[in-house]
């Protein structure tokens, strides 16, 4: 991430409550080798892990804000922008590839204009490629949260758009 | 020790040791890029794969396999030397081959092994690294495009200076060092993570294509800033110190240095350097020739006891001899001091009192070698930061014990394990009694204790300060107040630990005492890993002392002699070296006192507030052009040669002392070395020392312990008042004394003076960080730059004393503890 990318996310950040981050610290603060449920527990809270609080958490768990970012980047669980309410990932592995999920990824990012690993202004949509979802028998495949659509096409790629475009947002 | 074959010879090494160790000792060289010996094995870049037949000849690293009895190992099979190639091969991938403008050329390891391993092509082809080059400071520049990612930057910031500014960020071939969210480095700046550097990643800026490697003469030196007595390799080239190189085999502390001493030699070659001697005529200072400026200050030397003089801890033992010698038999005049009269009473007071000598009872290299630290203040990392490794080291890897008693938390209170006990300002030395009396009443005594002069006093002194009346005055509470006592007394050895200098008022003769009594109640003195060590400030304090350049036998102190020249008693002063406008208390009242004598004198590296009041100042040397020895805060003795030549216009104060002395009457020594044989004949604590020995190790002065009890007198604390807060002073990280104001690396980071203000009273009185306010106290208002900050407790702010421009002596009158209000 270069140094405008970070000042972008920094732009980006609402007021962070940092209480909330504390009651995660709290739960675990007695605990040796604390940082990781912290962190994971402070991403289900914020849906990322914003600067401050991972300063803060450096702060109260007296760890190196170094040494936290250097976690946070290593693990491709934790987020360092806010996502979207909806994650929408489409499987770029071997089945998924010769049955043209390429097509289906472009779509995606024409339709959102967005990029992979990218959100929508307006935190709707997170788009990712993703190497293998585990379920090749029903190549193309795509997923958004926790519901699988198989047998991708062009068009479902609409649907899917138009349907999760007028779900509530809160 | 165990038995083991390296490359076909019976070796034997320790059991503990390492391949690569073992085979160091036995002068077998294996190559290494990510190992070094401070630091614990890593094994990232695979160079020292060694083959060890009983693994089934297979390749491991040698920095971090242990050796084990019989252990047949080779280090240089046909085998080896082709997995090595490859290792290069593809560091090399990445790295870019820009040695002719990169600053590391000539001291690069990545180079040299290439060079001895014959790597001249490459089989392999990728790209570059494209990482932006980070430029954010002046003084380190960090180019990740040729970090081979050897980690030694990440972890000596983690494992000796514990700051971890540094790690790993990202993953696989991503993986870089860098900060966190990628920020530019923002740290203390000790360059510790440049002097480890394998290849050109990480460069001192300040030295940034100013000179080849191999064109720059090597010259050993002992760092002219504060009393650690770190050792310096100057890298000179057409007579200028150009930076400072790192030597890992160099003093106790391996050639760890701080800010100061890495980026703070550019005052040595500053052009505001002094040139020739002025003389004041019709209200200005002209230059003048030495002869004449020599004239006219041995007309008014000749004043007997209206004469008197003032010199700095920086100056070397010789000088000071001198100086003494001048002032008593040429002069004849017994006015002289250094360090305002009173930093130097923990020493010249305190210990003469209760050790029977005024030195610390203990060495820096007691740290490593203790079970607990009890550290007085936590700016004993501040003004010391080379001992601070010390104890990073002692607390990270040995397990040693810290307890904290301090006025605001610090550096140290973040240290694993580490127990910091915020007190009132000012209540240090009732709370060392309130453990002292702990000691007695729960008869945890040593039992020699009792036999020691002064116990029954001291029993009968102490009685006020028992652990609930002390914990009242000093907020400490009373358990915790027993628990330190407890700790302190359960432990094998332990070791006590305080600053002293101009701007630590309360830690003076009673808090040496009130620190002594501790160590010998418990019988914690004269052994490994015990005693009480006084940090002092300056690189000669302890000498000063030593050389008896303070005042005695009825001779006016610091601070009296200043009232002598308001007075008119004194009516000749003569300054070496000290800038009392800036660094003593009371700056209006020191300025109204040179301004008010008859005739001043200052010998001065540069044109300091105090020289600019003079009506004769001499161009004095810094410490890298002369010869002589500085002694450093435990009394290790170190000789000092010039590493470069003086100005011609320039004088050493020997040379100045010299003259003066000759035209007083006198005869003038031949040479330091001759003054240093006349020091070791007549100052038992040096017998024996010669000036050749010392110039390779330095040694520690003798040292004869006579304990004693004395019962330490605490200040009353101050009451709190509505609205106001308390002002500490003391020193800030990156400075020493008024002179690394002439050092580009300490101002580079921190350039001004300021006052840091707990959140809590930041936000009281609505004050952000960054924001100008005026403090004021009784004697003055200053204004500063606020600098909000965790570590001080509510109702208390710090504001260092180094600073010419919004001096604390403006608000501050020696008081430990002086109460100020702060507005926007």
């Amino acid at each position: 991430m270069s140094n405008a990318v970070s000042q972008q996310a920094e732009e980006q950040e609402p007021v962070i409550d940092l209480s909330i981050a504390d009651s995660v610290i709290d739960k675990f603060i007695d605990i040796p080798g604390n940082l990781m449920p912290v962190l994971q527990g402070v991403q289900d809270e914020y849906g990322y892990v914003p600067r401050v609080v991972a300063d803060h958490i450096a702060e109260r768990l007296n760890v190196y804000p170094s040494q936290i970012y250097g976690v946070l980047t290593f693990y491709a669980q934790f987020h360092l922008k806010p996502r979207g309410k909806f994650i929408i990932r489409v499987c770029v592995g071997t089945a998924c590839h010769v049955q043209g999920a390429p097509r289906i990824v472009e779509t995606f990012f024409d339709k959102l204009g967005i990029g992979h690993a990218e959100t929508t202004p307006d935190l709707r949509f997170t788009f990712e490629k993703v190497a293998c979802l585990g379920a090749c028998g029903m190549a193309p495949l795509a997923m958004v949260n926790d519901s699988t659509y198989g047998g991708m096409t062009v068009q479902k790629v609409d649907d899917i758009i138009a349907d999760y475009t007028h779900r509530p947002l809160k | 020790m165990v038995n083991l074959t390296i490359d076909d010879k019976q070796v034997t090494a320790p059991k503990t040791a390492t391949i690569y160790e073992a085979a160091k000792l036995n002068g077998v060289n294996i190559p290494i890029l990510c190992h070094d010996k401070k630091l614990k094995p890593f094994g990232a870049c695979r160079m020292c794969l060694v083959e060890v037949e009983q693994m089934k000849g297979r390749q491991i690293p040698a920095c971090t396999t242990p050796v084990t009895e019989g252990m047949i190992i080779r280090t240089s099979t046909p085998d080896i030397i082709k997995a090595r190639k490859m290792v290069l091969e593809l560091l090399l991938l990445n790295h870019p081959l820009d040695c002719p403008v990169c600053d590391k050329a000539g001291d690069c390891d990545l180079q040299n092994l290439t060079y001895e391993y014959k790597v001249d092509s490459n089989r392999f082809v990728d790209e570059k690294f494209h990482h932006e080059i980070d430029y954010n400071n002046p003084l380190i520049e960090r180019d990740m495009n040729r970090c081979v990612l050897c980690g030694k930057c990440a972890r000596i910031c983690d494992e000796i200076v514990s700051f971890g500014a540094l790690t790993f960020i990202d993953r696989g071939i991503e993986t870089k060092i860098g900060c966190e969210f990628e920020d530019g480095l923002n740290c203390e700046f000790c360059g510790s993570c440049i002097s480890v550097c394998p290849v050109g990643s990480l460069l001192a800026r300040p030295f940034k294509f100013k000179a080849r490697f191999w064109s720059l003469t090597k010259q050993k030196s002992v760092c002219g800033y504060c009393g650690t007595g770190c050792n310096l390799t100057l890298g000179v080239k057409d007579n200028k110190v150009l930076t400072t190189l790192y030597d890992e085999n160099q003093g106790f502390h391996k050639g760890q240095l701080c800010v100061r001493g890495r980026f703070g030699y550019q005052f040595i070659n500053n052009e505001q350097r002094l040139t020739s001697p002025l003389i004041r005529k019709n209200g200005r200072l002209i230059e003048s020739s030495w002869e004449e400026a020599f004239e006219v200050v041995a007309g008014r030397l000749k004043g007997g006891n209206s004469v008197a003089a003032l010199a700095t801890a920086r100056l070397t033992n010789e000088e000071l001899t001198l100086f003494r010698k001048l002032m008593l038999e040429n002069v004849g005049s017994n006015n002289f001091d250094h360090s305002g009269g009173y930093a130097h009473s923990a020493l010249t007071e305190g210990f003469t009192r209760s050790f029977g000598v005024a030195g610390s009872s203990s060495t820096i290299l007691d740290v490593q070698k203790t079970d607990l630290l009890l550290v007085v203040k936590t700016d004993s990392y501040e003004t010391h930061p080379v001992v601070g490794f010390e104890i990073n080291m002692g607390v990270k890897n040995k397990g040693i014990k810290l307890n904290i008693i301090s006025d605001k938390r610090g550096k140290l209170s973040k240290l694993p394990g580490a127990n910091t006990f915020v007190h009132t300002p000012g209540s240090e030395v009732a709370l060392l009694n309130a453990i002292a009396k702990t000691i007695l009443d729960e008869k945890l005594t040593d039992a020699s204790a009792a036999s020691i002069s002064g116990y029954a006093e001291l029993e009968k002194g102490l009685a006020e300060f028992t652990p609930e009346a002390v914990a009242t005055s000093s907020g400490v509470s009373a358990d915790s107040i027993k628990k330190l006592a407890r700790d302190y007394a359960a432990a094998e050895k332990a070791l006590i630990l305080f600053p002293v200098g101009l701007a630590y008022a309360g830690h003076n003769q009673e808090m040496a005492s009130a620190a002594a009594n501790l160590a010998i109640l418990t019988g914690k003195l004269g052994k490994e890993g015990c005693g009480v060590l006084c940090l002092s400030e300056k690189n000669n304090s302890q000498g000063a002392v030593d050389m008896g350049f303070y005042a005695q036998n009825g001779g006016m102190d610091a601070l009296k002699i200043l009232d002598g020249c308001k007075n008119g008693s004194v009516k000749t002063l003569f300054i070496a070296g000290e800038n009392p406008v800036v660094s003593y208390p009371d700056g209006a009242k020191v300025k109204a006192a040179l301004d008010a004598v008859e005739f001043l004198v200052v010998s001065e590296l540069f044109m300091t507030d105090t020289a600019a009041m003079a009506d004769v100042v001499l161009p004095a040397c810094s410490f890298a052009e002369k010869e002589g020895t500085f002694t450093s805060t435990d009394r290790r003795v170190q000789y000092v040669t010039p590493a470069i030549r003086k100005n011609v216009q320039c004088k050493t104060d020997f040379e100045i002392l010299s003259a003066l002395i000759v035209k007083l009457g006198g005869t003038a020594p031949a040479s330091p070395s001759a003054v240093f044989a006349e020091i070791s004949a007549g100052n038992s604590a040096y017998a024996g020392m010669s000036s050749v020995a010392l110039r390779t190790e330095g040694a520690f002065t003798q040292l004869n312990l006579s304990p004693k009890l004395v019962v330490p007198k605490a200040a009353a604390s101050l009451p709190a008042e509505n609205g106001k807060l308390a002002l500490v002073t003391g020193s800030a990280l990156y400075h020493s004394g008024t002179l690394s104001q002439f050092g580009e690396g300490p101002m580079y980071v921190c350039p001004e003076n300021y006052v840091e203000v707990s959140r809590k009273d930041a936000a009281r009185f609505k004050i952000q960080d960054k924001d100008l306010v005026t403090v004021s106290s009784s004697t003055g208002n200053v204004q500063l730059k606020a600098k909000v900050t965790l570590r001080m407790p509510e109702g208390v702010v710090f504001v260092p004393y180094h600073f010419s421009a919004a001096p604390v002596n403006a608000i501050w009158n020696g008081a430990a503890v002086t109460t100020v209000t702060i507005t926007k």
